[in-house]
């Protein structure tokens, strides 16, 4: 009885653990870092998540995922309410309709997929809220946090593979 | 029993019909969260302000591992100055002294030539320090939330660091605050040109240097000119440091902000008396 328990603990914390690790590295991003280097702009942690998990555990990763994800971003983000669920959710999409051109391919060329899928997903949110604001929002801003994802993509995608290999096992899932 | 047929069939018919348009259903859920978050209390903005304590919480733990990490280094790097700290702080005790006898006997003149005036006084203001627990600079937004415990903070209480206007609190839930800075796009701020007391508007734009602005065509205005709040609306009080035009040019005057956003450890917000910007309680009563 507890055996079976302690199996059933272990699977459903296994199946959180892209979730789990998802709002780890989004809260990551609201850190306070206390030094001055590019102006303090975060990368869009959750972006990076998304796409990692859509493509190598989409079992795990559903709408109901990303629609948590949009409502903890929404809780302590001060930019518009669901401003984040849109983006993640035109990541969602952009993935789900790709994925089977980066099945088996290399990670250079999965990076290359991420600088466009993530690209396109932070034009359509600047491009709604800009709306929204009826004002143009700084593009200068949007491109530095772009970049500084798009070089920290193989940090962040190695960490959440050692999450994949190390502690998400197929058998029992 | 047909009917029951029906009735499960239906049931099976809508599943499959909300499986196939979860998608269109919810960027249509996020579009109208947009719309509603433009009326500031809806239930979407309280829904989210709720869970805000709980989201920071976990941050704040985050943050925990860098924070010792810092007061080690700190310890240390205090130790191999504290001697020179020590000289450097005498000397400055010393100019404080006289500074503070100076300041008593200004006051003291400043109370009697106010009651030969007949002056009506301003309210007093009262200072409660916060710690940031979390910090926001992004094309989309620029805040902070803090740890204030006082719940007699107030939505549009101004937020100042040690060097000047950080911003104003947007939002406090269960002991933590939103404070939205002066750079972001929601932020606008009544200011005047301390040389020669133009008034304006400092409208944040979402990028480091918001914008003077509402500022009258003939108006004096020089890269280097000290801005400060007006206290027109009588939110801010008058005279707070904001910054230093940094450049003018035809269509805008960009400003450079005193406090240092991107390194905030610790906030000031000030309490002035009048209540936030928005009395919450009285907008309910009135209606």
């Amino acid at each position: 009885m507890s055996d079976e328990f302690d199996e059933k603990v272990t699977t459903y914390f296994q199946k959180s653990l892209p979730l789990l690790s998802s709002i780890f590295f989004m809260l990551l991003a609201f850190i306070p870092l206390n030094f001055n280097l590019f102006y303090n702009v975060r990368p869009d942690f959750g972006l990076m998540c998304i796409y990692f998990w859509m493509l190598h555990r989409p079992d795990l990763f559903g709408l109901g995922t990303i629609i948590l994800m949009g409502f903890i971003s929404m809780a302590i983000s001060s930019a518009v309410a669901g401003s984040s669920l849109l983006c993640y959710l035109c990541m969602y999409v952009l993935v789900y309709n790709t994925q089977k051109l980066f099945n088996a391919k290399s990670f250079v060329v999965i990076w290359y997929g991420f600088m466009a899928l993530s690209l396109l997903s932070m034009l359509i949110k600047w491009l709604i809220v800009s709306i929204y604001y009826n004002q143009f929002l700084p593009l200068s801003m949007l491109m530095l946090s772009y970049l500084i994802g798009v070089v920290l993509y193989p940090l962040i995608s190695t960490v959440l593979a050692f999450i994949q290999n190390r502690f998400i096992q197929d058998d029992g899932l | 029993m047909k009917r029951r047929r029906s009735l499960f069939l239906h049931l099976d018919q809508l599943r499959i019909l909300a499986k196939k348009f979860a998608l269109v259903i919810l960027f249509l859920a996020a579009l109208l969260l947009m719309l509603l978050s433009k009326n500031q209390e809806t239930t979407v903005t309280n829904m989210t302000n709720g869970t805000t304590g709980a989201v920071i919480m976990v941050v704040d733990v985050l943050v925990a591992p860098a924070k010792i990490v810092s007061w080690i280094y700190d310890f240390f790097y205090e130790i191999g100055t504290v001697k020179k700290r020590n000289v450097e702080l005498s000397e400055e005790n010393k100019k404080l002294r006289l500074l503070k006898d100076k300041y008593e006997a200004l006051e003291i003149e400043n109370k009697l030539l106010a009651e030969l005036l007949n002056f009506a006084v301003m309210p007093d203001v009262k200072y409660i320090s916060a710690k940031v627990v979390a910090e926001e600079n992004d094309a989309f937004a620029h805040s902070i939330v803090a740890y204030v415990g006082d719940k007699s903070i107030k939505k549009g209480d101004v937020v100042l660091s040690d060097k000047g206007v950080v911003g104003r609190i947007d939002a406090v839930k269960s002991s933590y605050a939103k404070i939205i800075t002066l750079a972001d796009i929601n932020s606008k701020i009544p200011v005047m040109i301390e040389k020669n007391r133009v008034r304006g508007i400092l409208s944040g734009n979402n990028t480091i240097f918001p914008r003077l602005t509402f500022i009258p065509l003939d108006a004096e205005v020089s890269v280097g000119d000290k801005i400060v709040t007006s206290g027109v609306s009588g939110v801010f009080p008058a005279g707070l440091p904001v910054g230093q035009v940094m450049s003018v040019s035809k269509n805008e005057i960009k400003v450079k902000l005193f406090a240092i956003l991107e390194k905030l450890e610790y906030v000031r917000i000030v309490k002035y008396g009048i209540d936030g910007l928005i009395n919450v309680d009285d907008e309910a009563g009135n209606e």
